[in-house]
């Protein structure tokens, strides 16, 4: 049962080694900037998804609250959201008309087709999987642990680091990996707030439209390439023990 | 030390008695015993001294929680050394392994450690932080029972040589045997205090009685019969005389050694004798203990282990082994 299902899993992508024109493999003109622009972009967006979505996570993993469903139903919210939808909620509130983007616009951050619009959009589409990927890893250590270590002398902040976090580390790790796949893969949200700068996925879509097939193998297996080893090395790195 | 906490949340407690050596707090579950403990590390909001008001990482106290709570990520001498900081940690950490007898641990992760072994590595930990107060929590209750004692008797001669006020908290009566200075809890409060021999001989209650681990511990009633006293016990659905100057009609616990219960032959029983079935044989190579089933209780009596013992006993009560206290 389990060869079928790989084998159905495996089964699009033998499709792409037979269809890529191996003889004539080449790229179209863009294709080196949209790879840098989506690698750059997308560990900028993650970068700041760790930053902000660990303290949220931690914090709904460890402080009971009333109405904590409500930002159980705006995480699930943020993660039902079509990514096309999202790129027109984002235009709306961010953009040049919008009350956010007229405001910032103001203090010199353009957040429609530019650098900052194309991180933006990346960090809204992958933050959720973050969060509640973090929130549950969190959850699984257990709280003694981390209260042995104040007993022990350590600050809370110090407990979190030595304890917290490296009990956590699998699950922060499929997380970052989760993020990392889900920002560098965005292509409706992107596509509606930043059409350029242009990274992988916009500029796949534009290769077909311009040239047809023969184009979007080339970059595609570039994209496999570049997107595969963070949450490979991610993976195996957290299953060490002495990893931190 | 002297300890003096009360707790408000989540179940009202107050405790003040001195910790001196090796200090058992005996009481049964659910009496917040563990609470208090994690109250005086500073892990659960309470007043009272020492520590008041300070948080949990400035308390010098050593803190072994049920189950030990080791870092499964840490190796023993990285667990030990989590305290210490500077160059010569994991020196330190060694010596403190090699005081407890585990140095040849050092490099093995808690999961593949026995529960005895995971003991001594938490107790480095806790006193390589240099506390002023030892807090054990059930320390007998992750042990294998073959090797149970031996570990206890390591732990105490342990605590005694690192000098430091512990405080144990316990519902097992083995511990509480061997402590120095026994205290014991009931209905959230300090019932009796003292040595164990003191508290062992005059158990001031009933509930102080079944904490220390007697058997045949009974709700009863005395009833005044003439001249004569009785001691009626109901879930034994039986009564027998007893000597009282107490008034009659007051509800009381009552006790008997077991050993002190006499067997008679069923043919030749007096009359005051009570029939009852044998329902449980403990034997061991010194005595045996026998569970004799009366009404819907049972009373354990304590016989040779080469005595003959048919199935159903006339079993006696002598009046003058009974203890008993008012309710």
């Amino acid at each position: 049962m389990s060869v079928v299902t790989l084998l159905l899993l495996a089964a699009p992508f033998f499709g792409l080694v037979l269809a890529t024109h191996w003889r004539s493999f080449g790229f179209a003109d863009g294709d080196g900037s949209a790879v840098a622009i989506s690698l750059v972009y997308s560990l900028t967006a993650l970068i700041l998804i760790i930053i902000l979505g660990t303290p949220l996570a931690w914090w709904l993993a460890r402080y009971p609250m009333r109405g904590k469903w409500l930002i159980d139903a705006l995480l699930l919210l943020a993660l039902l959201t079509p990514p096309l939808a999202l790129g027109l909620l984002l235009a709306t509130m961010y953009g040049p008309y919008g009350p956010a983007g007229s405001l910032l616009e103001r203090a010199g951050l353009v957040l429609t087709n530019s650098a900052s619009a194309f991180v933006m959009a990346q960090f809204y589409s992958a933050l959720p999987y973050y969060v509640i990927a973090a929130r549950a890893a969190f959850e699984g250590v257990p709280r003694e642990l981390e209260q042995i270590a104040l007993t022990l002398g350590h600050s809370p902040w110090r407990s979190f680091l030595h304890v917290s976090l490296p009990l956590a580390r699998l699950g922060l790790a499929a997380g970052i990996a989760l993020a990392w796949v889900r920002a560098l893969g965005e292509f409706g949200a992107v596509l509606i707030v930043a059409y350029y700068p242009q990274g992988i996925p916009v500029k796949l879509w534009v290769n077909l439209q311009d040239i047809g097939l023969s184009a979007v193998y080339p970059l595609l297996w570039v994209f496999f390439l570049v997107a595969m080893p963070l949450p490979l090395v991610l993976g195996l790195a957290a299953r060490r023990r002495q990893l931190i | 030390m002297r300890i003096d906490y009360h707790i408000q949340e989540p179940i009202a407690l107050d405790a003040a008695f001195d910790v001196e050596g090796f200090t058992v707090l005996l009481g049964a579950s659910g009496e917040g015993k563990s609470l208090l403990l994690r109250a005086i590390a500073g892990l659960a909001p309470a007043r009272g001294e020492p520590f008041d008001g300070m948080a949990a990482q400035h308390r010098a106290v050593g803190y072994l929680p049920q189950g030990y709570a080791l870092f499964p990520h840490l190796n023993a001498w990285q667990n030990v050394a989590f305290s210490l900081r500077g160059p010569q940690r994991r020196q330190q950490a060694m010596q403190w392994l090699e005081r407890v007898h585990v140095a040849e641990c050092a490099e093995r992760y808690p999961a593949t450690l026995s529960g005895g072994q995971q003991q001594r590595v938490a107790l480095a930990r806790a006193m390589a932080r240099r506390p002023q107060l030892l807090l054990l929590d059930e320390p007998t209750s992750a042990l294998d029972p073959v090797t149970r004692d031996d570990v206890i008797a390591e732990l105490i001669a342990e605590v005694h040589e690192f000098g430091i006020p512990t405080l144990a908290v316990s519902h097992d009566p083995h511990l509480a045997a061997v402590a120095d200075r026994l205290v014991l809890m009931h209905g959230r409060g300090i019932i009796q205090i003292g040595t164990p021999d003191t508290v062992y001989a005059s158990p001031v209650s009933g509930a102080a009685a079944r904490l220390l681990g007697y058997r045949n511990v009974h709700r009863g009633r005395i009833d005044q019969a003439g001249d004569a006293a009785r001691l009626v016990w109901p879930e034994g659905g039986i009564s027998f005389p007893l000597e009282t100057e107490k008034p009659s009609a007051i509800e009381v616990d009552w006790m008997i050694d077991p050993s002190a219960i006499r067997i008679a032959d069923t043919n030749k029983a007096p009359p005051d004798a009570i029939i009852a079935s044998v329902e449980v044989r403990h034997r061991d190579d010194r005595i045996t203990q026998l569970g004799l089933r009366c009404g819907r209780a049972r009373l354990w009596v304590t016989a040779p282990p080469d005595q003959h013992l048919p199935e159903t006993l006339a079993i006696q009560l002598p009046s003058t082994a009974i203890r008993y206290w008012p309710r």
